[in-house]
């Protein structure tokens, strides 16, 4: 009453009940005054992840890029595009793209580029007591015993089918 | 004396150079196992050989051979046009491959390399010939075919090295051996004498590189120019010539020269191919941000003979339309209706960065500005959408025509096999197997 010189509880009243009406304060069940949006302070309207730092420096260095995930020696990744469907049943079509990598060292079960006959050959590498085999992947095609040493080129490390 | 050694030491220095063996023709052959073991032959497009295989070699071509020469001596020849999309992004692989071990490179031509891998003995615990074998390992194992590497003290014995044996060949030449290679190397066989000074040291008896390295030092700065000192010194197995590791990042001169077939005498066409070259030449200009401040123009005739003018900006630029305008005038000058033409180029002279001057009178500054900033936009629109979306009129006729008449005109094979996604200007910049897959 001393702050705002009034004379009567009843001008003090009226104030509050002012106050309250502006959503600047409100009462409890005891009639104590609880201070509201006194302080000039903001509404929360919900959680926003805006205002934090930019995130691209600090959380996009642990992300690789496609082409870093899909290659693993840059300066030995060829590309080859496939025809034929001798490797249906491995999902390689016609018409995919297949990243392989030069002279990778080769083993058992490894999809392989092979050089046969003047020709790039795609097929399974099986070796079969000591011997190596290059085995389709689609019961119509007979597998491939080369005669003489085998030329084995590169290793198929990833397969790309665009769509769109 | 003649056979005294010229340096104690073995490698003060380690220096390594790498030479890829019949570069082109090696890529075509990697790529494609049908032409493995046959006599390769790339540059249809100009009409001469410019790299052949060893098999080719083997039969008697040579380089800068006419095709039709190369046919009468060697019918089974396969002659390809140049790709020099995928040559240059296997010699971008060679270069990344040779740092894995050593980021002091030097990129000397698109399929050779100098490497410093002095005082790496100890990080990669090898010595240095078994370092010199691991990259050429490396690079034979990844690229598919072979390169010729030499170890020396310095670049010039380093060079000698990698010539030494070819292909496939790793020569080692330590300080100590130098005087026993030299002693079997023409002194003009040596890097960095021409056949001028080559000619020079014969008439003064020296025939043997070994013999010009024993002359004593006072003789030799009397009697040559520092080029010459430093090749000297090198040969007596000092380090002298550093590496230039930082790459190219600029240009003294840049030039751009095409041949189109048939030979023709249109005037139109001609002017067109001149201005299309011109437009070609300012890119790279601005790519690295120069200007020119001279230009020399040619036509190169029928008969093989050229007629060309050098042309002063009145300041310098690198903005085509106003470099065609000012070659034009000139053009008519130099232009014979009568005679058949078969090539045009420009090289820009004096270049210099370009930085915005002081302004002149007549505020030509002010629109060289404006054209400095819609070129910037051209030059982006192209980067996308892939080179001459954007071109001047002038250029239509060279841009529309095809360069060539029939075989020389055919397209290198990896520009005929467009991936989806791909566009007739832009693919991806991987290498590719070509030949049936199956």
């Amino acid at each position: 009453m001393g702050l705002c010189k009034f004379k009567s509880i009843n001008s003090v009243t009226r104030l509050v009940k002012k106050m309250i009406e502006a959503e600047l304060i409100s009462k409890d069940e005891k009639g104590r005054l609880l201070p509201k949006k006194l302080f000039g302070e903001t509404k929360i309207l919900g959680s926003i992840t805006a205002g934090f730092p930019s995130p691209a420096e600090e959380e996009l260095v642990d992300t690789i890029t496609i082409d870093e995930f899909l290659i693993s020696n840059k300066e030995a990744t060829y590309m080859l595009n496939v025809s034929g469907d001798s490797m249906i049943d491995a999902g390689i079509r016609s018409g995919d793209i297949v990243l392989v990598e030069r002279g990778k060292a080769s083993k058992d079960g490894d999809i392989v580029i092979a050089e046969v006959d003047g020709k790039w050959t795609m097929k399974f590498l099986e070796k079969l007591n000591g011997k190596t085999i290059l085995m389709p992947a689609n019961k119509k095609y007979k597998p491939i015993i080369p005669k003489e040493e085998l030329i084995i080129s590169a290793v198929v490390i990833s397969v790309i089918r665009k769509y769109h | 004396m003649p056979n005294e050694t010229l340096s104690i030491n073995s490698f003060n220095r380690a220096i390594i150079h790498i030479d890829g063996d019949a570069f082109f023709a090696s890529c075509e052959q990697s790529r494609d196992p049908a032409l493995k073991g046959k006599p390769v032959i790339t540059g249809r497009e100009r009409g001469i050989a410019a790299s052949l295989s060893y098999e080719a070699k083997a039969r008697g071509v040579r380089r800068g051979m006419r095709i039709f020469e190369i046919k009468k001596i060697c019918p089974e020849a396969i002659i390809l046009p140049s790709d020099y999309e995928t040559y240059s992004l296997l010699s971008k692989r060679f270069f990344e491959i040779v740092r894995r071990y050593t980021s002091e490179v030097e990129e000397y031509s698109i399929d050779e390399c100098f490497a410093d891998i002095t005082g790496l003995r100890r990080p990669l615990r090898m010595s240095y010939p078994k370092i010199a074998e691991k990259i050429k390992q490396d690079l034979d194992r990844e690229l598919g075919f072979t390169f010729s590497v030499g170890l020396g003290p310095n670049k010039t014995i380093a060079k000698i090295g990698s010539k030494w044996k070819k292909p496939s060949g790793l020569t080692v030449i330590p300080g100590y051996q130098i005087h026993e290679f030299l002693a079997q190397k023409e002194t003009e066989d040596v890097w960095g004498i021409g056949p001028q000074t080559g000619a020079y040291l014969k008439n003064e008896r020296i025939n043997t590189a070994l013999e010009f390295a024993h002359k004593d030092e006072e003789w030799v700065r009397r009697k040559f120019t520092k080029p010459t000192i430093e090749t000297w010194q090198e040969l007596n197995g000092k380090f002298i010539l550093p590496l230039d590791v930082t790459g190219r990042t600029t240009y003294t001169s840049v030039q751009k020269v095409r041949t189109f077939t048939p030979p023709s005498n249109d005037r139109d066409f001609i002017f067109s191919q001149l201005a299309k070259n011109i437009e070609n030449a300012c890119i790279k200009l601005r790519r690295y941000n120069l200007r020119a401040r001279n230009a020399t123009f040619f036509l190169k005739l029928q008969s093989f003979r050229y007629a060309g003018m050098e042309i002063q900006f009145s300041r310098p630029t690198a903005i085509p339309s106003e470099i065609i305008n000012v070659v034009e005038k000139y053009f008519d000058q130099i232009f014979d209706q009568s005679l058949s033409y078969r090539a045009t180029g420009i090289a820009f002279f004096k270049l210099e960065e370009d930085v915005t001057k002081q302004l002149d009178l007549f505020c030509e500054v002010l629109r060289a500005k404006g054209l400095k900033k819609l070129y910037h936009s051209i030059d982006e629109i192209n980067d996308k959408f892939g080179k001459h979306t954007v071109h001047l009129g002038v250029s239509s006729l060279a841009n529309s025509a095809l360069q060539h008449e029939k075989e020389r005109g055919d397209a290198p094979l990896r520009k005929t096999l467009q991936i989806k996604g791909e566009n007739k200007r832009q693919r991806i910049g991987i290498p590719m197997f070509i030949g049936a897959v199956t």
